[in-house]
């Protein structure tokens, strides 16, 4: 009798383990019912306080049993219940292109760093390591060191040493990585995401599973904005424009040398005569301006008796402009002057002498590329008033050219390198609506450090300008009017009130210090997911069906048996998944699925070998003991096997494989305790009432 | 019930032909496959697969066209699982998934579109996947050659090994034909190499059984020629080796008909993946052993020598 007590207990005892794991899978699904009927009704009567009451009441009664139901229940992979999978890979590259001195970048450094891009593509190796090889030996046999691009100086006037700045270096990717993480942590929770999965994978990726998010491109944007925010003087002044000429003139000399034609100035012969030629109709320009600017100049200049193209022709004019102003025929140069209502003058580069003051920018997009091209030369950067920087603002003005077509045009700035005051001093931001306009806009507060920095910063630079910087675009660029006490500040130019939320988010989540690129990206809308629920069960039940009716028809009573102990393995795998927070995915499922067709192997295996014994003459109890030692080996080992395929899928697979993988690998586990264990204390749970016999489906002669 | 009564089968003795069978098919698979080509899926090569489901029902051709009408040029169009879903890919990446469903909505204006799926790889995941792919399979029969040359000898680990490559390549050409002959959609997916994966483990499990009772006999009859033994051992088997595939099978072939577009293929490779593992069981795998006993290590297996115990003290 206690044999049996122990084989009873042997069987009840697994089963009821992995109903209690299942339970709270259960109960929440119940609980969340309960809830949806409650908020439901309060949405359809939302008069009464009687259903107030009642979400408060449920809240109240069920609040904490369902989140601790939700936490412990079998949680359904994405691709059953729809949602996103991000891949988002940390840009180590940006940082180090950032983190080194911009005057010092030169051909070796980019080398290097292409160099090191290349190889990283293939490598999950650290990206400083591979660095720094590359460096090793690319630019030491030039005579280069680190310390020659990289500066965290600060301590001392002497340079770092070598090892000290590659730790530095390291630390700084470790932190980048640590805070990308923590950062989009931040942002994903104040969006609003449900149970979202965020892992660091491999050196430098972080994998996201999102639920219920359908929305890639807000999703994209709120993953992938730096949302480096920083407050920079504008540098549009007479300095820059002198610059921009020299700029012309070191291109045209270029040009002329490489024709091979005799290097002779131009515009050198005209004189000092102020030039500058007010435009008048600023407004009907813009729309008839073709792209470049030589149409509008060549009008103005013509009239001029002064001008160094006096008497030649207006197409002439036009060619010989252009060849000595390859940099600034590309945009447009507007001075602004001071008085109020005073128009702004578009400029003209025949003569050096530029007037005091502010000025504006303008480019369409069309020669963007080419504008670019020019000003990442480092010959041109030199050029350049010290220590600026050109960015464009970052939403273009739509403009009509004489077809019709749409054309963007943008403005650009020269701005202060050096930020004034970066976004890390913002407490919090607001999306809200600017009261005059009605454009969205973002505003926002500082702490006391920062509120004292931009009281000093604004009143130093009042009557200047400065740029709001998101991302390496210039949001907007107001006057300074007065001394700002407080630290409030506010961002326009945002397109739409999502766009403000959105950036809302990310300023209060933080900067990422380097930027992340999305490398792989799966979203599942939830019809699919439903779709695929669906036909999972209906093929685990049809499959079940199949699995019971054969095993009941060749193997009779040892046979159901067989089927029972499978059963409970499908319970075990599933609370075994619910115990360890595994998800299940639809190859899971196949896996469970395939589960059912692999289990009853082994029974399958036992009960061959028990029949095979019994046709040799022994007793039902010798040749069902005799069965299960026997096939002992031959079951280990076939289930072994597939145990180290299962292992390396799920250490080299990827999110749903790692789900089959997992499946599987319980699966086996299961398999192994239901047939060798469990199969076996039922079997002799019969026996041990004393029957002689057992129906293995064994031909009658043999069931002596 | 009872499918086999005893058999004494000569599966050995028919061991060349068999091995020709094998070779020969194999060889046209390869051959079919370096002409027809894997086609590889967006895992491993990279680029963005859109699933839309239309109200009703669209040729693709119109789609191919609205495509081409909207800047999308070089898109392939399948259909997916039921009536009016197909799948739309295209080798560029970034934000199209919604831009796709907005220019198909725009010119199928009656017609509500939904966005079923979407995945974007970028070209990076996709060679790197490949990489991680190939890895996977060859760690995968490193593995279970050195367990089972742990449990049985290392000539039955080759033996296991010779017959899971065959397995593999014998299963990736009917893949491929099947493919390419539209009969089933089978690209190379990372679901389609989890069944590649799935089949190198499970198909072991026949020859794993075949072997164990070799084991088994070899104690039991000793001085039994070895031919004779594994022939033996194989027809004793028979029976658990034709049921426990079958219930698999049944398994399998409900997934296939069933469980949908997304797990088809790999139900399917992995149908005909444990079929061509069972028949390798039999008439590959132990047919190995004996092939490499007798040519590379000169065992004869005639009746006089079989007197002596060879096997146990050449192996």
């Amino acid at each position: 009798m206690k044999k049996i007590i122990g084989k009873v207990l042997l069987v009840v005892l697994p089963v009821v383990a992995a109903i209690l794991l299942l339970y709270p899978t259960y109960r929440a699904n119940e609980l969340i019912k309960m809830q949806n009927e409650v908020y439901e009704l309060a949405k359809k009567d939302t008069s009464s306080a009687d259903s107030l009451a009642r979400i408060e009441n449920f809240e109240k009664q069920y609040g904490a049993e369902l989140m601790s139901a939700k936490q412990n229940r079998l949680k359904l992979g994405l691709d059953l219940r729809g949602g996103m999978y991000v891949t988002l890979e940390v840009d180590i590259i940006r940082l180090l292109e950032e983190s080194a001195q911009s005057d010092q970048i030169d051909d070796t450094f980019m080398e290097v760093l292409n160099k090191t891009k290349a190889e990283a593509v293939n490598s999950d190796e650290d990206v400083i390591d591979i660095f720094y090889r590359n460096f090793e030996q690319i630019a030491k046999p030039k005579r280069k060191f680190l310390s020659d691009y990289f500066d965290f100086g600060g301590e001392s006037a002497e340079a770092m040493s070598e090892e000290k700045i590659l730790q530095t270096l390291k630390s700084n990717e470790q932190d980048a990585i640590d805070q990308a993480m923590q950062v989009i942590r931040q942002r994903i929770d104040k969006y609003g995401i449900a149970e979202p999965t965020i892992q660091k994978q491999g050196a430098r990726r972080i994998l996201l599973e999102l639920p219920g998010v359908t929305n890639e491109v807000e999703m994209r944007q709120l993953l992938q904005t730096t949302a480096r925010l920083e407050f920079k003087l504008v540098k549009n002044d007479e300095v820059t424009v002198s610059a921009f000429y020299a700029i012309d003139k070191f291109l045209a000399r270029e040009a002329k040398l490489k024709k091979g034609l005799n290097v002779q100035d131009t515009t050198n012969a005209a004189q000092d005569t102020n030039l500058v030629k007010a435009k008048t109709d600023t407004t009907s320009n813009l729309a008839k301006n073709d792209t470049t600017k030589a149409d509008t100049t060549e009008k103005t200049v013509a009239a001029d008796t002064t001008n160094p193209y006096a008497g030649l022709s207006e197409e002439e004019t036009r060619k010989r402009y252009l060849e000595d102003h390859p940099f600034t025929s590309l945009f447009e140069t507007w001075f602004i002057p001071k008085g109020k209502n005073q128009r702004p003058q578009m400029i003209n580069y025949i003569v050096d002498n530029f007037p005091k003051g502010d000025y504006n920018f303008h480019i369409y997009e069309p020669v963007i590329k080419k504008f670019n091209q020019i000003i990442s030369r480092y010959e041109i950067k030199e050029l350049l008033p010290y220590g600026t920087q050109i960015l464009f603002s970052a939403k273009p003005q739509i403009n009509k050219d004489n077809a019709g077509k749409e054309i963007k045009s943008y403005n650009f700035f020269v701005l202060k390198k050096e930020p004034e005051l970066t976004g890390d001093v913002i407490t919090d931001a607001i999306a809200t609506y600017d009261p005059q306009n009605n454009q969205p806009i973002v505003s926002m507060s500082m702490n006391d450090e920062g509120s004292d920095r931009w009281a000093k910063i604004t009143g130093e630079n009042i009557q200047k300008r400065i740029a709001i910087v998101l991302d390496d675009q210039v949001y907007s660029a107001p006057v300074v009017q007065n001394k700002i006490i407080g630290g409030n500040s506010q961002i326009t130019g945002m397109s739409d009130p999502e766009e403000a939320k959105l950036l809302k988010i990310v300023l209060k989540a933080g900067a990422l210090k380097a930027p992340v690129q999305i490398i792989e990206e799966r979203v599942v809308g939830p019809s699919l997911g439903e779709d695929s629920i669906k036909s999972g069960l209906t093929s685990f039940l049809i499959a079940i069906l199949l699995v019971v009716f054969f095993m009941a028809l060749y193997y009779n009573v040892g046979g159901i048996i067989a089927v029972i102990a499978v059963m409970i393995n499908v319970l075990l795998i599933l609370g075994v998944l619910a115990a360890f927070q595994g998800t299940l995915t639809l190859p899971g499922i196949a896996g469970i699925i395939l589960t059912i067709g692999m289990a009853v192997d082994a029974n399958i295996l036992i009960y061959e070998r028990i029949r095979e014994e019994l046709a040799r003459g022994r007793s039902i109890k010798s040749a069902i003991d005799e069965g299960f030692s026997k096939a002992l080996s031959a079951i280990l080992d076939s289930n072994i096997t597939t145990f180290i395929t299962g292992l390396i899928l799920f250490y080299l697979g990827t999110g749903p494989i790692q789900g089959f993988a997992m499946t599987l690998m319980i699966g086996i586990l299961g398999t192994l305790f239901t047939a060798i264990v469990l199969s076996k204390a039922m079997i002799n749970m019969f026996i041990a009432k004393g029957a002689t016999t057992f129906n293995f489906g064994q031909p009658k002669s043999l069931t002596a | 019930m009872q499918f086999f009564k005893k058999t004494n089968i000569n599966f050995i003795g028919l061991r060349f032909q068999f091995f020709i069978f094998s070779l020969v098919f194999i060889i046209g698979g390869l051959i079919a496959t370096s002409i027809l080509g894997i086609e590889y899926g967006i895992d491993f090569v990279g680029g963005t697969e859109v699933g839309v489901k239309f109200e009703k029902e669209v040729n693709t051709d119109l789609i191919r066209d609205a495509m081409t009408k909207a800047g999308f040029t070089g898109s392939e169009i399948k259909s997916f699982g039921e009536e009016g879903q197909h799948l739309i890919r295209l080798k560029q990446t970034g934000k199209i998934a919604e831009q796709i469903v907005d220019a198909l909505q725009k010119a199928f204006p009656d017609n509500k579109i939904t966005l079923l799926k979407s995945d974007t790889i970028g070209p990076k995941i996709g060679s790197e996947l490949r990489t991680q792919a190939i890895l996977a399979i060859l760690l995968a029969i490193i593995g279970i050659l050195i367990y089972i040359a742990f449990r049985f000898e290392f000539v039955f680990g080759l033996g296991a090994i010779v017959a899971l490559v065959h397995d593999v390549l014998f299963t990736l050409g009917i893949v491929v034909v099947f493919h390419h002959l539209g009969i089933i959609d089978l690209e190379m997916n990372l679901s389609l190499l989890a069944a590649f994966l799935t089949v190198i483990g499970y198909s072991v499990n026949d020859t794993v059984i075949i072997f164990d009772r070799i084991r088994e006999n070899r104690e039991k009859h000793k001085g039994m020629n070895f031919i004779k033994m594994v022939n033996l051992s194989i027809n004793e088997t028979l029976s658990r080796t034709v049921n426990t595939v079958l219930t698999v099978v049944l398994v399998l072939v409900t997934l296939v008909l069933v469980a949908g577009p997304v797990l088809q293929g790999f139900a399917f490779t992995m149908l005909i993946g444990i079929l061509v593992g069972t028949y390798s069981s039999i008439y590959i795998a132990s047919s190995f052993v004996i092939w490499f006993l007798e040519k590379v290590r000169k065992v004869k297996f005639d009746e006089e020598t079989s007197k002596k115990p060879a096997v146990s003290t050449v192996i």
